[in-house]
């Protein structure tokens, strides 16, 4: 029905766009009335006088609708003492209801008779809250879209009895579209806003039950012991000091970034010095893309890869040799993470290293250095800065991937540095702690939220780094 | 004092023109008559083209460019003043580039879509007339009317300008700049190019930019010589190229700097 | 001389060492590629066993003029073991269960299915087959060895030698497996299917398209054409580009904090993991859109402007119809990344089992990866060939999208 009554928006105003159109000309052949803009334009400002409060109306519709809903199941009129619940109770009510619902509209049962328990419990308000419940969508879809056909039929008489040959359609089109385009723009920004918003608000939630220097000092990671011990005490305060550790998360992340780096870079590099520098431009045409299909592919296909193939075949090799190696080393996420991550080193360095000028090449040719000569003493100098601002980004990567450690690496925090030990990763943990039951108002939920703070926060450093050295280095060779 | 009923398509006067801090033109001071040719010549960064650019504001568009000076249309409206629409004003006066540039667009949109944004035909059959006539006027209809739907990049370089002059010449303008028309084109397109000027001066008035002295002689009857952002000299085609009041003037004339 | 010949010698090893590097590259595409093919492609097989059902009235609750619905809701368990014991005559309760698992779980659904498209099937006998379960499946596969101790197989030694006789009476044979297209989640592998999840991911891109490409144009527009350069868009300019490189999982936590958390959007559904997603791609969106503005020639303004048109008339007429491939292509591409995309899916929930294929953006359902990342989860050797016959079409998907990407790229831009 929402659906259907966005449909019934996007036709309403265009068809009111005919209607506006041909308002203005027959003020100028019937009436022999100036306009002041051309026709089209009479047309263009009903359809936006019409579809911008409608589509506006329609997202808030949309946005809001469980809001509606629970203001239309707990009214005050079934429940007079609504407005004193804690939010505690209410969201007991409104699961019952929510239960309730599922079987109240059955016709096969007979809501009068038989011991139906459910039922027998439930008050005669919250029987009536479930029937609502039940008919909401009905009901919310339904006044959705009688609301959507009268709203734009409505402004689009309103706007265009307003035409007349005085009023300049043009440039209040012009205007209207003008502040859309800029309030577009904004958006951009208010999803930063809301990043942030979001993270710092839940994390300072969860730094209300964990002391901040708990959580970044210590080296335990154990949120399983963040439980309630009943419900007049709350948390147990010495479990909670000993829960959430971030020390072994951030170790073991470093250590997973790092084996995938130990790949990324050496293979990345090297093949974009091949393919800028050596390889023939068929060579290049073939072997290009098929690298950047590495970085097409999602990283779910490398974890799994990472956890079927390459976990068990290290383990295998390690074993021949005499090495105990765990079925989730941090070697085996590493590597798959360096392999996602190669096409991501060459195409940067690549782009870096074609813009050195060529006049440096030329200079080093004409002394009589060879080709490795040149590109060792003279364009990977020259090209430093970029080449570590592509390495910076790649790192910023391998820390904030999350697929391929939470299929391949281990859930449980361990504070090492050998990679074939289990490691965990921030963002296995943030996975892990919000996967299940998503409680606002316990630590094991907040603490993903603490963790993606800090994880953003880094990944916005060595982003801000990486771009302002690429953005410097672009700026000399230009 | 300014004569309200001059035979003046344009009067200028007081012209200064800055980019940021630099000084593109320097009190300059010209009138373009009516149904005549004038030309702008003088060596490259003269401020030939950053005058012409000022008569349809199309400086405008420069953030940095800041024009001060009067300027008036047909003796009476002031161009820059706040009253005016720049684009009413652009309807008055045309203007046709160095390079040819029509819209990636079929033939007849290139030159239907001005008549269209101003609303200036009222049915379709008296915008197909307009087009036609424009590029009739153009001296290119002969060569594109079996293609008007053809998409107008696939033209020559000097059919392409000469649609561009069509595309000028539709919204019925009473004058047509012209900055270097014939610099990116060959000696026999520019050849008809200089033809057709010579047509148009009937109808409109024409002021164009041009660093070939040959062209100012054969198409202009009013010659302006600029230089570093000055108006050297302004005269009679003829005598400018003869005999010169300002020795500067005939040194670039007889080929001695520029 | 010999100082040359070594730097020579240095040269050759560098250059081999380039290649090398590529080539190990590549070799990982490869190994990637035969993994994923050589473990997926079993799961567009499917076993099936060959019995003679007798649709028996005395077992079928319904009769011919039933009702559909009347069909649909009742239950076909006891045809089922009925037709067991008609084609396995003689089993004992013991064996009988033996050999029930050796048949799908859903035997019932499938006889149930056949009445309804044959309702008068009802009292005749019909030569079907029927799917076997996903561990027969996986022995007749060769993917569980046969020859280790009966404790460490799935399918016991009476199981095989049932198997064997009905191999050898040529009843055991193999159809495509067409479940794995129309059919939602399923905790049988047999039964599992893909559409779901495609469905799902489906709505999300089209939420994520809604939301970025409008917004993502339209942004871009103003940066390029109508802003003066200056703080707030050097603001806006840094901001976009480090959206473009915030790690995934952080939009997925905007996603739970701020949309469901604070708006109180319902949690698993593709309205809120398409705006997650969208919020992902509008700086791909709004980088590509502008590179592509920055393409169009700055003498096609000027000549719009020439003849009197506005700005706006000149951005809307001439400027955006001709940076809309480059658009289109960056949308395309970004839309590939936002399919393939997993962790904010995690976050917001569409991650679930869900069996019902949902029928528009505010039913629960998991997305294409996300229903990988779940399957891959199982340990039913069964939903291995799903995961990765899943990540096959994922695969296919991304190739398309970069494929008309591509195309729309070639054939539309126009050469300036």
């Amino acid at each position: 029905m929402l659906y259907l009554s966005l449909v019934f928006v996007f036709i309403l105003s265009y068809s009111f766009y005919f209607y506006g159109k041909k308002r203005a000309l027959s003020l100028k052949f019937k009436k022999n009335e100036n306009l002041s803009s051309l026709p089209d334009y009479y047309g263009y400002y009903v359809v936006l006088l019409v579809f911008f409060p409608a589509i506006i109306i329609w997202f808030f519709l949309l946005i809001f609708k469980s809001n509606f809903q629970e203001m239309f199941v707990m009214s005050p009129v079934l429940f007079p003492d609504v407005a004193t619940w804690s939010s505690g109770k209410f969201g007991l009510i409104m699961n019952k209801i929510s239960n309730l619902s599922m079987i109240v509209n059955l016709s096969e049962i007979d809501l009068t008779v038989g011991d139906k328990s459910i039922l027998k419990m439930a008050s005669e308000s919250e029987i009536i809250a479930a029937k609502n419940l039940a008919n909401f969508d009905k009901i919310y879809g339904w006044s959705n879209l009688t609301l959507f056909i009268i709203l734009p039929v409505l402004l689009g008489f309103l706007a265009t009895k307003s035409i007349s040959g005085k009023l300049n359609a043009q440039p209040i089109v012009e205007k209207i579209i003008s502040y859309v385009i800029k309030g577009s723009s904004y958006i951009a920004i208010f999803i930063t806003f809301g990043i942030f918003f979001s993270l710092v608000f839940e994390a300072i939630n969860f730094f209300r039950y964990v002391n901040f220097m708990d959580f970044f000092f210590n080296t335990a990671w154990n949120p399983n012991r963040a439980f309630v011990i009943n419900a007049s005490e709350g948390f147990d305060q010495e479990a909670l000091k000993e829960a959430f550790g971030f020390v072994p998360l951030l170790t073991g992340t470093l250590l997973i970034a790092s084996v995938a780096m130990l790949v990324a870079v050496p293979l990345g590099l090297l093949t974009a010095i091949y393919l800028a520098e050596y390889a023939s431009s068929k060579v290049r045409d073939i072997a290009k893309p098929i690298i950047e299909i590495l970085a097409g592919i999602p990283t779910v296909v490398y974890g799994f890869f990472a956890a079927l193939s390459l976990a068990p075949f290290i383990k295998d090799v390690g074993e021949g040799v005499g090495l105990p190696v765990s079925a989730e080393s941090a070697l085996a996420a590493g590597l798959a993470m360096g392999v996602m991550i190669i096409p991501f080193v060459s195409s940067l360095s690549d782009d870096v290293i074609k813009a050195v000028p060529q006049s440096l090449r030329e200079g080093s040719y004409a002394i009589g250095a060879t080709k490795s000569e040149t590109i060792k003493k003279v364009i990977l100098p020259a090209a430093l800065a970029g080449i570590m601002g592509s390495f910076l980004l790649a790192i910023s990567r391998a820390i904030g991937e999350t697929m391929i450690v939470v299929m391949a690496a281990s859930l449980r925090a361990n504070l090492t540095f050998n990679p074939l030990e289990p490691a965990t990763t921030i963002t296995t943990q943030i996975v892990t702690s919000l996967i299940g039951d998503v409680e606002f108002d316990n630590p094991k939920t907040l603490v993903a939220f603490a963790l993606g703070l800090t994880l953003f926060v880094m990944t916005l450093i060595l982003n801000i780094a990486a771009i302002t050295i690429v953005k410097k280095y672009r700026e000399k060779y230009e | 004092m300014v004569d309200q009923n001059s035979n003046y398509a344009l009067q200028t006067s007081e012209v200064y023109v800055h980019y940021g801090k630099k000084m593109a033109i320097n009190n300059v001071a010209l009138n373009f008559p009516k149904n005549e040719v004038t030309s702008l010549i003088g060596p490259s960064g003269c401020g030939k083209s950053t005058f012409l650019r000022c008569l349809n504001r199309m400086n405008d568009v420069i953030d940095i460019c800041n024009v001060k000076g009067k300027f008036l249309l047909n003796g009476n409206v002031d161009i820059y003043s706040p009253d005016i629409q720049v684009e009413t004003l652009r309807e008055k006066v045309g203007m046709v580039f160095q390079k040819p540039n029509p819209f990636p667009k079929t033939i007849y949109d290139n030159v239907a879509y001005g008549p269209k944004i101003h609303g200036i035909a009222s049915s379709q059959n008296e915008l197909d007339e307009i087009v036609k006539d424009s590029l009739h006027r153009a001296g290119l209809y002969e060569e594109v009317k079996d293609r008007m739907d053809d998409i107008a990049t696939g033209l020559s370089g000097g059919q392409q300008q000469r649609l561009c002059i069509a595309r000028a010449i539709a919204i019925r303008p009473e004058i047509i700049l012209m900055d270097e028309p014939c610099s990116a084109l060959d000696p026999i397109a520019t050849a008809k190019i200089e033809d057709l000027i010579n047509e148009l001066k009937e109808n409109y008035t024409i002021i164009i930019v041009t660093h070939s002295m040959s062209q100012a002689s054969r198409v202009s009857s009013k010659t302006a010589f600029f230089h570093l952002g000055n108006l050297v000299e302004y005269g009679e085609t003829g005598k400018i190229f003869t005999k010169p009041d300002k020795e500067q003037t005939n040194d670039y004339i007889t080929g001695r700097f520029g | 001389m010999s100082s040359l010949e070594k730097r020579l010698a240095a040269e050759k090893r560098f250059k081999f060492y380039g290649m090398f590097a590529m080539t190990l590259s590549l070799f990982f595409v490869l190994i990637l590629m035969y993994k994923i093919f050589s473990t997926g492609s079993g799961a567009f097989v499917r076993t099936t066993i060959n019995a003679d059902v007798y649709f028996d009235p005395n077992f079928i609750e319904v009769s011919s003029n039933s009702s559909k619905k009347e069909i649909m809701k009742a239950s076909y368990v006891d045809l089922a073991d009925q037709v067991i014991n008609q084609n396995h005559p003689g089993l004992d309760e013991e064996n009988f269960i033996k050999v029930r698992e050796m048949y799908t779980r859903k035997f019932d659904y499938q006889l149930r299915d056949y009445i309804v498209n044959n309702p008068n099937v009802i009292g005749k006998t019909v030569n079907l087959d029927i799917s076997a379960s996903s561990d027969l499946d996986q022995i007749v596969k060769g993917n569980y060895p046969r020859n280790v101790p009966e404790a460490q197989r799935k399918i016991n030694d009476y199981q095989l030698s049932i198997l064997d006789s009905l191999d050898s009476k040529g009843k055991m044979s193999k159809t495509f497996n067409f479940w794995f297209f129309t059919n939602g989640d399923s905790r049988d592998p047999e039964t599992a299917g893909i559409l779901g999840a495609l469905m799902g991911s489906f709505y999300a891109l089209l939420i994520c398209f809604s939301f970025a490409f409008p917004i993502g144009l339209l942004a871009s527009v103003y940066l390029e054409e109508f802003v003066k350069p200056g703080k707030i868009t050097d603001i806006i300019e840094v901001n976009i580009n480090n959206l473009a490189a915030v790690p995934s999982i952080v939009y997925g936590l905007l996603g739970l904090g701020m949309l469901i958390g604070v708006f109180g959007m319902p949690y698993q559904v593709p309205l809120v993991g398409g705006l997650v997603l969208g919020f992902m791609t509008l700086p791909t969106i709004i980088i590509a859109s502008r590179a592509s503005l920055r393409g169009v020639p700055p003498s096609i303004r000027e000549g719009a402007l020439a003849v009197g048109a506005t700005k706006m008339q000149t951005v809307f007429h001439h400027v955006i119809p001709l940076s809309l491939p480059g658009t289109l292509t960056g949308t395309i591409i970004g839309m590939a990344q936002a399919l393939g995309e997993t962790a904010p899916l995690l976050l917001v929930g569409m991650v679930a089992f869900v069996m019902e294929i949902p029928g528009g953006a505010f039913d629960p359902a998991t997305g294409l990866p996300s229903q990988i990342y779940l399957w891959s989860e199982s340990a039913e050797r069964g939903f291995l060939e799903k995961t990765s016959a899943g990540i096959m079409l994922l695969l296919s998907f991304l190739i398309i999208m970069n494929t008309v990407a591509v195309l729309v790229r070639r054939k539309l831009e126009v050469k300036w």
